[in-house]
């Protein structure tokens, strides 16, 4: 049976050490640049004529901006617009990840924890930075509910603090797991119809598992983007807490 | 004008009741086929959205358990620190952990709320199949 963890291996294309710091360019690093570039080119590309009757391309670039503006607008409000750089970055990012992850062979950036982990963790900062910045001390409101008897109070504002600490964690488990769980199921299912197709009469059982993975893919591809989805509509969240605390 | 009608009549009337029997067979199994056509039509559209809200509660599960175990595993993990700083192992520990718990409850209380908002605008209030009202 194929391994079904392997495509999940990660190893250097170009080895570089700096200072003993092993900071190669891997397979991962080659997919996100693919991202980037990809990203990068279908803009440039779709928006070049910048026609008032778009083009399909230009509409399809348009229909992406409408969709991440609008979620933003949505749960931050008018002043939320100044992060819209941020959170349509993250979104096109990781869709973009996860949707060349459905292709055959091609390695799943966001399947390690390690770069949704990363990802969580700007979103986190941004928000404690924002957060700070915009309201000062009031930020800390966030972890006071109002209308909270004084004697359970510290309890209470723990409970919160432990909640808004969490934040990060569930944010970046939610995506790498996804897409890791996903990928694996569909190698499992890859790998039966490999195998009954060697097993003699049992060969006959072999469209069974075949059609399970057909049917998983179209599913994954469903997952690929509403997890893109739902990061970027936590970022939201997140960032309207910052602007707003105390609701 | 009675020639008219005449002509009218006799050409309604040329069709025989043979004819006539199998001109309303022909049109009432039209109408058959319609509805055949017009039901399969809805029941794709309603397995669609049937799929769609399946990948949806299967990413929505996925989001509460995530919401639970984070800060299950952050609340321990504070917990250790703090033990670890200031040597009181394993009571911290202990009391963080049950601190995180509730912290993951919570966190899913909320994360089920906005959720229930966001179905709940997505299908104007129709999850699933809709059982008529008692009043």
């Amino acid at each position: 049976m194929p391994d079904p963890i392997h495509q999940f291996e990660i190893h250097p294309i170009v080895p570089i050490n700096i200072f003993g710091w092993d900071v190669s360019f891997t397979n991962s690093s080659l997919f996100m640049l693919l991202a980037v570039l990809l990203t990068a080119g279908f803009f440039i590309v779709s928006m070049r004529t910048r026609s008032l009757v778009p083009t399909r391309l230009q509409s399809l670039a348009e229909v992406t901006y409408e969709f991440v503006a609008g979620m933003l607008r949505e749960s931050t409000g008018h002043a939320g617009m100044q992060y819209f750089p941020l959170v349509f970055t993250l979104f096109v990012f990781i869709f973009v990840c996860n949707m060349m992850g459905m292709i055959p062979g091609f390695f799943t950036v966001t399947s390690h924890i390690v770069v949704t982990a990363a990802l969580a963790a700007l979103v986190f900062l941004t928000v404690l930075v924002v957060g700070f910045a915009k309201n000062g001390v009031r930020f800390l409101k966030l972890f006071v509910p109002e209308g909270v008897p004084i004697v359970i109070l510290p309890l209470v504002v723990l409970i919160e603090v432990i909640s808004f600490l969490s934040r990060p964690v569930s944010h970046s488990v939610r995506l790498f797991a996804n897409m890791l769980a996903g990928h694996i199921t569909l190698k499992v299912f890859g790998g039966f119809v490999v195998m009954l197709l060697g097993a003699g009469t049992f060969a006959a059982l072999a469209p069974l598992p075949l059609l399970m993975a057909v049917a998983l893919t179209a599913l994954e591809v469903l997952v690929a983007f509403l997890q893109a989805y739902v990061f970027t509509m936590l970022t939201c969240m997140y960032l309207n807490d910052a602007l707003h605390p105390g609701h | 004008m009675p020639d008219a009608a005449n002509g009218r009549g006799s050409g309604q009337r040329q069709m025989s009741p043979e004819e006539k029997a199998a001109f309303e067979g022909r049109i009432s199994e039209l109408g058959e086929r319609l509805d055949r056509v017009k039901a399969q039509r809805g029941a794709d559209a309603e397995a669609e959205l049937d799929a769609e809200m399946r990948g949806r509660g299967m990413a929505y599960g996925m989001r509460m358990a995530a919401e639970l175990v984070g800060a299950v595993i952050v609340g321990g993990l504070i917990g250790i620190g703090l033990d670890w700083w200031l040597g009181t192992k394993p009571w911290l520990f202990l009391l963080f952990f049950v601190l995180g718990f509730a912290a993951g409850v919570l966190n899913v209380v909320r994360a089920y709320e906005r959720m229930q908002k966001e179905i709940m605008a997505r299908t104007g209030g129709k999850i699933g199949h809709s059982v008529p009202d008692e009043d």
